[in-house]
């Protein structure tokens, strides 16, 4: 089975460059690397135990996340000098931080929302990392879609109001 | 930021707020719902203004989020790719491999699912079995879970044209397999253009494949996946026998076909849309009867007489998935004869030597009442197709003996109709101006729809879990009663229509749905009550044909409002004053919006035969508006146009002497018989209704002089009084429904004016 993986790996690979074509030039993150991190993370946390889709849409989300946060949090740390273990959020204006920085900032507060109400922070990971639409999300977490959406136009406000007190 | 019950309900109101759009109207749903409670209204102010504030920060696509984004789709859709992969590896099996207690012999069949094998079974019976392993990956346990949930099912059909499928099972390498009775033949339509078989031959095979779908159903059992390739035809004694394979497999694997990614990804594995019905196509899952099968055989018919699929299957597949569906559900495929105008000259010539004939001649044959059988098969609506598979064999019966068929081209409106239904986005915009209103009031019910919501989905799932229970008991139901109806379709055709009508009498199912098959039996036989005086039995068949002639939910025609005619009289005659009233209701909730006049002039006669309370009054107003409309200032100039016209006025006279404007009701009754058409029947009830009027306005004269006139007319039909119906009549001299009209009418003005009890023999 083992003997699988490059197989599927080079066809997700195929999949996001083709995609990644189309977006613009200027970023520096390669779809190689994205497919290659989330791949591994998949693989070595769990086996090949993905027995419903669900898992896989949340381990996916979870995965890009995490590979964007890193990205990000590599990025800001040249760009600040290095050194820096988190990124000093009391020097942005948030109208002029960076893609990265803002990435970072709806992270940090998201981690505060998993720790108060996680199931809302999930919704917010599917759909904010995860691209998923509603839909796929009420079918995910078995819940209605209509909940779904409640959940993430609250969940909206919450992380903005977090990232501004943290300002 | 807490999280108590306090702000639990600044979501609430937040989250109903965000249902407006325009500010104002935001604003003022904001008053509403604070009543003056600042704090509160402030806090989901923030929410609001912090909501989209986010949208403007964060929402922007950044390319970094957005290729995230589609890489995590596509690391989601990984187990499907995973699964492909590990079915892509060599086959596992091997000829002369042993297959749990079946020896692999000879592969014979390789399809986009999977590979076929001849196989040998050695116990408990020596015997040569075909074994069909599944290709894909897919959960075999749930495939083979499926498949034991229908295998007693499967095990009680008995058919010569259906091939047996006996066993099911998982091989080493974990893929599911099928055992089913070897059949030694080839697909159908190669055996017919192998053999050069004429549409005559053709089209004997195919009953017979009707008769094998039309056996599987009665046991419960939908086959899904007709196609030719599971339609092979074998020789018993030289002669041809096509055998229907796979019966229970396509159910078994439908786990993975209601799966868009797999769709997408392999379509091999489908491989069949271009036989796949509309509702099948619509993936709804628990939404596919036996008349998908029936449009599946309309297919199979199509390619055995033009060698083509209504839809080309590659054309199909590469449009891609939503497109694909779009036409499967919504465009009208070529008629068959019309199909053969678009082939290039060579192929028409090959598709027609192969069928034994010239293209000419194919043309000719194809037009016309094979035309019209093959598009009723492929009705996009499945109350609009044959209702059972034997329907269609009857009905090629018939083409074949030259008899009349039950096909028929489709009318002009019915065409109009399907255009506009095409068309709905664009008349949807003016009922958009309306959704703001009722918004309000969704919003104010919030907390109680939420809590709704959590019931209905339980309760959802509770009808889920037992249809899946009850659906092989209802199946067979529902097959056995459209059966049953075929049959009496059947018996109406000969001129057996006592047998008909015993049928539908211990017809104890009720109607799963309407039909316009089951509304021609249940017409038919209403009318024959009718004519054998049974006023009791033909109101029972009239009920039942307004509920199945339903299918047309619009007024534009006023096919169904005429069905109501027939109904109402005959209620009120036998005594049934429940039922009337019942359908009176009915008709109104139906019918109270229409625009169309004819179906309001109806609408109006039915409801008004016997005194009508305020609310049914109130209810009508809008209708009698609409025929008012229709012929204020109006001069008809044809015949027919007068005709119509003319009951206009009569059901706006009726309809102003039930409201007690008696005056109103004269001025209409005489323009009624202003008109130079000279119907009987509303003569007599325009007569009646001044009688009744001018009793009213106190001038017994007047009153008894047009009481005369109108009684002279029914008892000139009706001399021995009302038994039973002789002639059902025409336009001219007055259809018997309106005859029992006009008799009731008589029967409440007769005492009314002369206190004699008139009239009642």
């Amino acid at each position: 089975m083992e003997d699988l993986l490059p197989l599927v790996y080079n066809e997700l690979r195929n999949l996001a460059a083709a995609r990644m074509v189309r977006e613009s030039q200027g970023h520096t993150l390669q779809p190689t690397a994205l497919v290659h991190e989330a791949w591994l993370r998949l693989v070595k946390d769990e086996g090949r135990t993905w027995q419903n889709r669900a898992y896989f849409f949340n381990a996916a989300a979870e995965a890009m996340r995490r590979i964007l946060i890193e990205h990000a949090r590599r990025k800001s740390r040249l760009k600040h000098g290095g050194g820096q273990e988190r990124l000093n959020i009391e020097e942005i204006e948030l109208a002029e931080a960076s893609p990265d920085e803002k990435l970072l900032l709806v992270n940090d507060a998201l981690q505060q929302l998993e720790a108060e109400n996680p199931e809302r922070a999930r919704i917010v990971v599917l759909k904010y990392f995860g691209g998923l639409t509603n839909k796929e999300v009420a079918e995910t977490l078995d819940m209605g879609e209509r909940s779904v959406n409640r959940h993430w136009d609250c969940a909206k406000a919450w992380l903005f109001q977090n990232v501004r007190a943290q300002l | 930021m807490n999280h108590g019950a306090a702000n639990e309900r600044v979501e609430e109101i937040f989250c109903a707020a965000l249902e407006w759009k325009v500010p104002a109207e935001r604003r003022n749903f904001l008053d509403r719902a604070c009543r003056g409670d600042s704090p509160l209204r402030s806090a989901v102010e923030e929410m609001l203004e912090a909501r989209s504030s986010f949208e403007k920060a964060f929402g922007q696509e950044q390319p970094a989020l957005a290729s995230a984004r589609e890489i995590s789709k596509a690391l989601a859709a990984a187990p499907d790719f995973h699964q492909q992969m590990v079915s892509e590896l060599p086959a596992g099996e091997e000829v002369g491999e042993r297959i749990g207690p079946y020896k692999l012999l000879q592969k014979i069949g390789e399809g986009g699912c999977g590979s076929v094998y001849m196989a040998e079974q050695e116990v408990p019976v020596r015997r040569r079995v075909a074994v069909k392993v599944i290709k894909l990956g897919m959960d075999t346990k749930s495939v083979i879970a499926r498949f034991e949930a229908e295998r007693q099912a499967l095990a009680i059909m008995d058919h010569p044209n259906i091939a047996h499928v006996l066993d099911a099972g998982a091989t080493g390498t974990g893929r599911p397999y099928f055992v089913m009775e070897l059949v030694r033949g080839i697909k159908i339509t190669a055996y017919c253009d192998e053999n050069q078989l004429d549409s005559r031959q053709r089209l004997d095979l195919f009953i017979q494949v009707c008769h094998a779908l039309q056996h599987a159903h009665q046991k419960g059992i939908i086959h899904r996946d007709i196609k030719p390739s599971n339609v092979l035809v074998t020789l018993h004694d030289g002669v041809p026998v096509p055998k229907v394979i796979d019966f229970g497999i396509a159910k078994a694997i439908e786990g993975k076909l209601t799966n868009q990614t797999v769709f997408t990804a392999y379509d091999q594995f489908v491989g069949t849309p271009a036989y796949m019905s509309p509702e099948q196509a619509e993936m709804s899952g628990l939404d596919v009867d036996t008349r998908s099968d029936v449009y599946g055989l309309g297919v199979l018919l199509y390619e055995l007489l033009t060698g083509k699929t209504p839809f080309d299957q590659q054309e199909l597949l590469q449009a891609g998935w939503e497109e694909m569906r779009r036409t499967l559900r919504e465009r009208e495929p070529h008629r068959p004869s019309t199909k053969l105008d678009g082939m290039r000259a060579e192929e028409l010539t090959q598709t027609a030597i192969h069928r034994h004939s010239e293209p000419r001649r194919l043309k000719l044959l194809l037009s016309g009442d094979l035309d019209w059988i093959v598009m009723k098969a492929l009705e996009k609506d499945r109350r609009r197709r044959y209702q059972t598979a034997n329907s269609l064999a009857m009905d090629i019966q018939r083409y074949l003996h030259s008899e009349p068929v039950i096909a028929r081209p489709p009318s002009r409106l019915y065409r109009f109709q399907k255009l506009v239904r095409r068309n709905q986005g664009v008349f949807i915009g003016v009922g958009a101006v309306s959704v703001a209103l009722i918004a309000g009031l969704a919003i104010s019910s919030w907390l109680f729809v939420r809590e709704r919501e959590a019931r209905q989905e339980q309760a959802h799932l509770r009808v889920e879990a037992e249809q899946a229970r009850g659906n092989e008991a209802r199946l067979r139901g529902e097959a056995e009663a459209r059966a049953k109806l075929a049959q009496a379709a059947v018996f109406l055709s000969r001129g057996k229509t006592a047998e008909a009508d015993l049928l539908v009498e211990k017809l104890q199912i009720p109607l799963a749905e309407p039909s316009l098959e089951a509304a021609g039996v249940f017409r038919g036989l209403g009318d024959w009550n009718v004519t054998q005086g049974r006023w009791r039995t033909a109101g029972d068949r009239f009920l039942k044909l307004v509920q199945a002639n339903q299918v047309d939910k619009s007024d534009m025609t006023d096919d169904a409002t005429r069905d109501l005619l027939r109904t109402g009289p005959t209620l009120v005659v036998a005594g049934d004053l429940t039922n009337y009233r019942k359908l009176v209701r009915e008709t109104i909730r139906r019918f109270a919006s229409t625009q169309n006049p004819v179906a309001g002039e109806q609408v109006i006669k039915v409801s008004l035969i016997v005194p009508a309370d305020g609310a049914t009054i109130q209810s009508l107003l809008p209708l009698a508006g609409v025929v008012q409309q229709s012929i204020s200032g109006t001069v008809p100039d044809t015949a027919k146009e007068t005709y119509m016209v003319a009951w206009r006025a009569f059901a706006l006279s009726l309809f102003e002497y039930r409201r007690g404007d008696f005056t109103n009701a004269v001025i209409w009754g005489q323009n009624c018989l202003g008109y130079g058409d000279h119907t009987p029947t509303r003569i007599a009830m325009s007569h009646l209704i001044m009688a009744l009027s001018y009793q009213q306005l106190n001038q017994p004269a007047l009153a008894r002089s047009e009481l005369a006139l109108g009684r002279e007319l029914v008892e000139a039909k009706f001399p021995h009084g009302l038994e039973k119906i002789t002639e059902l009549g025409s336009d001219a001299s007055g259809f018997w429904h309106d005859w029992i009209m006009a008799y009731l009418l008589l029967r409440e003005a007769a005492p009314a004016i002369d206190g004699a009890a008139a009239f009642v023999k």
